[in-house]
């Protein structure tokens, strides 16, 4: 009696097998199920806002580390080695331009993102920790293009970061300490560079990636908050 | 469990037999887990903030710098203001951060006291007292390019947004040499001028906060000692 042929490998049976293993060991098809699949009110081009945020943020990331591995936050190093970066690097140009351009488009956006919450009314109940969350991230943002623009240590990421400091120092009370803070010290120094150079590339993002995570935890949570206004179906009615 | 008296749940977990005001075990063991992550949280948290915040109370110590020789720095033969730019280390362990810039004025008289009326110099810092650009001189005085304050020849607020006069240096003649001693922060006073410990560019002289230059201050100097190198600037 012949040996009964195999059937040969069902490919839609193995994805859903292949899925079934991960389900079972980890949930993380149901997480980006729900993340992905989920109800919606009508949206439009002003709901992307905040995916291109992501987006470009994982932009900054990725291009930022790609630079943090020739970068030397040093004062006698800082300039040359962006200068290798742009110059020497296959690709560097691209790069640092990417993260350049990147970080422009960021601010822009997130003010962009920020008129259309405020507009469509979705910093109100219930949503009024997602519009903090986002604070502490466009606060963030702002350090991000504060402690960038120093990192090029050209004459005009010096002075102009002489003149942020000095901004920070006019402040009421605290102003000294803050300026002396973000120094490191009490004038312009070695520490200076390698303090805005951590809080650049580990501190800050540190703490946007973190609140980005709880914003859009919330986001999901809440749901998208759709257009002001009655629903179309009460317009109907009238 | 069965022998707890209905309604007190606080005391459902309480073993048999113990008292009823004691901690159970969960109790006990969630609050150790607080407090040792709290004391966990302190021995990693207070050193590194520490660490952090330390800067905040360094305080710059002035060291003295030598110009160059004097007669690098002669007065202008038709009397002009034309200050002669000196370059100087503030601080020598940073020298790569710290060079900056002295704007000496020879006011063609010959007094050696820094201090006196006819005092030979005046050297102006070139830090701009609106937020600490460097400033150029021209023959009516100085200019700064990033958001255009305006000085007159004694360094004094002419324009723009800068809140008191430029930054002045104690200076002395040693060995024929220019040698700066001391930065000082400086404001009219009842028409006179009036030195204080330095002061960051956009900080008025005379609010609280931390003092950045206290060592080789003469008592003579400070805090109210006062001379005059010109009239009373008008209110602006």
């Amino acid at each position: 009696m012949p040996l009964p042929i195999p059937a040969p490998p069902d490919p839609k049976a193995m994805v859903v097998a292949t899925e079934d293993w991960v389900e079972y060991r980890t949930g993380f098809p149901t997480l980006v199920r729900r993340f992905l699949f989920r109800s919606v009110p009508p949206t439009g081009w002003f709901h992307t806002l905040g995916s291109s945020l992501l987006t470009v943020f994982i932009l900054q990331a990725t291009t930022g580390m790609l630079l943090a591995m020739s970068y030397d936050p040093s004062p006698t190093g800082a300039y040359e080695s962006i200068r290798y970066i742009t110059d020497t690097q296959t690709l560097g140009w691209l790069i640092r331009g990417m993260h350049k351009w990147g970080a422009s488009v960021m601010v822009i956006l997130l003010f962009l993102h920020i008129g259309r919450t405020f507009f469509y009314g979705a910093y109100k109940y219930p949503r009024e920790m997602t519009w903090l969350t986002g604070s502490i991230i466009f606060l963030s943002v702002m350090g991000m293009g504060l402690t960038g623009y120093l990192l090029v240590w050209d004459q005009r990421a010096y002075w102009a970061s002489v003149v942020a400091v000095n901004i920070n120092g006019t402040a009421p009370v605290l102003g000294p300490f803050i300026s002396k803070f973000l120094l490191a010290g009490p004038v312009f120094g070695a520490q200076t560079i390698s303090r805005f150079y951590a809080l650049h590339m580990l501190m800050i993002p540190g703490l946007i990636g973190a609140m980005i995570f709880v914003h859009m935890w919330l986001v999901v949570k809440l749901g998208v908050t759709p257009w002001p206004g009655r629903p179309a179906s009460v317009e109907d009615e009238r | 469990m069965a022998d707890s008296p209905a309604g007190s749940h606080a005391h459902a977990h309480t073993a048999p037999g113990a008292m009823s005001s004691a901690v159970t075990r969960s109790q006990f063991l969630s609050l150790s887990t607080v407090g040792l992550g709290a004391m966990i949280g302190a021995v990693i948290g207070v050193p590194a903030t520490a660490y952090l915040l330390a800067p905040v109370f360094d305080e710059v110590q002035f060291e003295e710098a030598v110009l160059g020789p004097v007669s690098s720095f002669p007065a202008d033969p038709n009397g002009q203001f034309k200050p002669k730019a000196a370059t100087f280390v503030e601080d020598k362990s940073l020298p790569e951060t710290s060079a900056t810039l002295a704007w000496v004025y020879n006011t063609g008289k010959s007094n050696s006291d820094w201090l006196a009326s006819d005092a030979q110099f005046i050297v102006f810092s070139n830090r701009c007292m609106h937020l600490g650009c460097p400033v150029a001189a021209s023959l009516t005085g100085f200019a700064c390019p990033c958001h255009g304050g305006q000085y007159d020849k004694r360094g004094v607020r002419t324009a723009g947004p800068p809140i008191r006069p430029l930054d002045r240096f104690q200076w002395k003649i040693e060995d024929d040499n220019l040698v700066v001693t001391q930065r000082w922060s400086v404001d009219y006073v009842d028409g006179k001028l009036t030195y204080y410990p330095v002061k960051m560019p956009g900080q008025p002289v005379n609010v609280p906060g931390p003092e950045v230059v206290q060592e080789h201050v003469p008592d003579i100097l400070y805090p109210n000692v006062t001379y005059e190198h010109g009239a009373v600037p008008k209110p602006q």
